[in-house]
């Protein structure tokens, strides 16, 4: 226990680290600044935005400023990324409540009531549950990030390649069974991801592999190109498609009087607590992140419900679960990043590249080597979180007014933004024509409904697995019964093969669906 | 299942899948020949155009059908990557195509789905065919990618199956406008950054990508353009420090 206190402490000391900045202008006299809040502060900022536009996701956002992180210090650099994370689970609420458009696929289910309560007047209480329910989830999840931390990196360092491999496997089954749609689309896609990871040179022997003596291919294909193609590229193809002109109901009426009432504290406060608990859960697992949080947890409350019916019609438990839920989802699915090195999903899969471009292997001997590190980083979560509930609710209008900009001077912009965020990474243009590529091939995979996030998340975790499986192979002498033989690997095999059974029935698949449904209406 | 040619919609939709994936089968050749096309005037190094021809067409007519009566016969002789890339790759997927004609299509989108991504894996096992395979008990450097080529090949079969045994969507509709647009904006980028330096090639761009809708207005735009070239000129090389060329290569000098 006085451990948690000890890091946590070493952490808010990483943040509010002071250093002095003396610009010309001063002639000479410093000011005292603290980096990694300004960061934290950047990040939240941004992350907000994004979260507020619809029509750029997260995960475009993130590969987008790749390239403007790299000449920060690695710690303000992982703050700020991650604020980005979570800051755009805040912002997709606003604009689901009062627009009826989310803005981040995570924010969908907020929309049905949120908005609906924003139509009766009562805009300010949705926004103000919102935010205070994001808030508590937020500070939940990361005490959970300390306290799960050490003791699932002491298990981590005891994990040989088999166990690794295995538990790798029962990660992207868990991709399958959390993902939307058809499971064997979403195992074709992890294996097209896996596939793709091979492009470029051979871990072990130097052999190029499938790159055509393309120089740029030597190198792989870089993971934030193929993002930024099948995240921000396709989906920008895609909006075009429905023409640029969105209908856009804004809420006219100036939002007055922010402070819930009394029985609205009472009705939420049981379903931002059931929210948080069901979206740490489905957080941690990979796969799953904070989309299928929102939605787990918005049919839950329904379900228990003592009166349905009012939900879809201003109930303001729609409003208070989801966003809960998506919130701690989004920050406990750093615990397998910074424990056991595993991404759970795309944008902590381009964490693990942010990770490798600052010379860090993400992985259990981070914890231990550069704490100041991990554990600086969930420090800025909780201060993030304070600050995102004090800046939100003021700019709200600010926000609001963004959403004015239409669609059709927005999408040239984020394509010239993408492009040159491209190209700044490695300075190649081959790069930019690769993405460009994969937006294509992005937008191929919408139309024919294969999901590109577990493709993502196959990309990550491929080159790992062929590693663990050769390493495994090599110490058990080629025989392949090792996986089943050591107990840990067993075991982990054992939940996967159960999982994917599970999923396949049909009744199952039923209940799946469901979860899903709401998005429909 | 002759009787499929009763039903002429069906027929009709069907010729145009089967005409698509016998292009597919040879889109790999097809894409070599037009990249020739650069050799003549030397760029990059590669065969010409004749040569191409003629190699990929003797391997599709004769040597692929040599190398598989060859292995029959137990003649291991090696055979060419040509010969390969048509064995591998192209005869299977005519092998599809052919099968298609037969065959109701229940759900295309399923079914057109699966049989790219098939061919897809069966691209990636014929590029990762010169590669080093298991010595031993240790993996080589194209064991991996032939174990996953090989499910992916599965899976596929799998998803088109699904397309002819269930009834889903159809093939969706493509718009050519947004992504002929964008993808122009973003290969002029790519081609002009060096040459051009970030102001010109950030406005072109923004101004091609901006064509990708009918409701662009154009004052709008060229106002918008100038001042996103600007915040982009200063924020990258400047507040970011990443180096650009700013101007065109021949105003600098």
């Amino acid at each position: 226990m006085f451990d948690i206190f000890h890091n946590l402490g070493l952490g808010f000391g990483v943040v509010f680290q002071i250093s002095w900045w003396s610009p010309w202008w001063l002639y000479g006299a410093s000011l005292p600044i603290s980096i990694n809040i300004l960061m934290c502060l950047i990040g939240a900022l941004v992350g907000t935005l994004v979260g507020v536009l619809p029509g750029i996701g997260t995960v475009a956002t993130v590969a987008m400023l790749l390239p403007i992180t790299f000449g920060l210090p690695p710690v303000g650099a992982l703050i700020m990324l991650a604020g980005i994370y979570y800051g755009a689970q805040y912002g997709g609420s606003t604009t689901s409540i009062l627009v009826n458009i989310p803005g981040e696929a995570t924010s969908v289910v907020t929309a049905i009531d949120g908005h609906q309560m924003a139509k009766q007047g009562r805009a300010g209480p949705a926004l103000a549950i919102a935010a205070i329910g994001s808030f508590f989830a937020g500070c939940v999840a990361t005490v959970l990030i300390a306290v799960l931390g050490a003791p699932l990196t002491k298990l981590a360092l005891a994990f040989g390649p088999a166990e690794y491999f295995s538990l790798m496997v029962l990660g992207l089954i868990f991709a399958v069974v959390l993902a939307k749609g058809s499971v064997l689309k979403a195992i074709a896609m992890i294996v097209f991801g896996l596939l793709l990871s091979m492009v470029g040179s051979d871990i072990e022997t130097g052999a190029s592999r499938m790159a055509f003596n393309i120089p740029e291919l030597a190198d792989g294909l870089g993971f934030a190109t193929v993002a930024m193609g099948v995240f921000g590229f396709a989906e920008i193809i895609r909006n075009l498609d429905a023409g640029a002109e969105m209908n856009r109901d804004l809420v006219q009426q100036k939002i007055t009087g922010l402070m819930p009432t009394r029985k609205d504290l009472i009705d939420s406060t049981p379903a931002i607590l059931r929210g948080t608990v069901l979206g740490s859960i489905l957080g941690i697992l990979p796969g799953g992140g904070a989309v299928i949080a929102s939605f787990a947890s918005y049919t839950l409350e329904k379900k228990i419900s003592k009166n349905p019916s009012r939900f879809g019609r201003g109930a303001i438990e729609g409003v208070a679960a989801p966003e809960s839920a998506n919130n701690a989802a989004a920050q406990t699915s750093f615990i397998p990043l910074l424990t056991l090195g595993i991404p759970p999903n795309a944008v902590m899969a381009l964490m693990v590249g942010a990770m490798t471009i600052h010379g860090i292997v993400p992985g259990p001997q981070v914890m231990q080597k550069q704490p100041e590190l991990v554990w600086g980083m969930i420090a800025s979560m909780w201060i993030g979180n304070l600050m995102l509930i004090i800046i939100n609710l003021p700019l709200v209008g600010i926000w609001v007014r963004l959403l004015r900009v239409p669609y059709r001077l927005m999408f040239p912009s984020i394509v010239i933004f993408c492009a040159i965020g491209i190209y700044s990474v490695n300075n190649a243009p081959v790069d930019v024509i690769l993405a460009g590529v994969f937006g294509l091939v992005g937008y191929w995979l919408i139309k024919h409904d294969f999901e590109p996030a577990p493709l993502l998340l196959g990309m990550v975790l491929g080159p790992l697995m062929e590693e663990n499986l050769r390493r495994a192979l090599l110490i058990s002498r080629g025989d392949w019964s090792v996986f089943l033989t050591r107990p840990l690997s067993a075991v982990l095999l054992a939940i996967a093969a159960f999982l994917l059974v599970l999923t396949v029935l049909p009744a199952l698949r039923a209940k799946r669906d469901e979860v899903f449904t709401e998005s429909e209406n | 299942m002759a009787d499929t040619m009763g039903h002429s919609a069906t027929a009709n939709r069907n010729t145009s899948v089967v005409i698509s994936f016998c292009l597919l089968a040879i889109a790999p050749q097809i894409f070599e020949f037009i990249w020739s096309f650069g050799t003549i005037f030397g760029w990059g190094a590669g065969r010409g155009p004749a040569a191409v021809v003629i190699s990929h067409g003797t391997a599709l007519l004769a040597g692929a059908p040599g190398a598989a009566l060859g292995a029959v016969g137990g003649d291991t002789k090696k055979a060419s990557s040509d010969v390969l890339l048509a064995l591998i790759y192209s005869y299977p997927i005519f092998a599809v195509a052919i099968l298609t004609i037969f065959m109701t299509i229940r759900s295309a989108q399923d079914y057109v789905g699966g049989i790219a991504l098939m061919a897809l894996a069966l691209f990636a096992l014929w590029a990762s065919s010169d590669l080093q395979g298991m010595r031993g008990f240790s993996f080589g450097a194209g064991t991996a990618p032939r174990m996953f080529g090989g499910l992916l090949v599965a899976l596929g079969a799998g998803i088109a199956l699904t397309g002819l045994l269930t009834d889903g969507p159809g093939m969706a509709h493509y718009a050519w406008r947004g992504p002929l647009f964008v993808m122009a904006s973003i290969v002029f980028f790519a081609l002009a950054i060096r040459p051009l330096g970030v102001v010109v090639t950030a406005f072109a761009s923004f101004m091609i990508a901006a064509m990708g809708t009918h409701e662009t207005r154009w004052v709008e735009a060229i106002i918008v353009g100038a001042c996103l070239t600007l915040g982009c000129a200063l924020l990258f090389p400047y507040v970011l420090g990443l180096p650009m060329p700013m101007f065109p290569r021949f105003l600098v000098q």
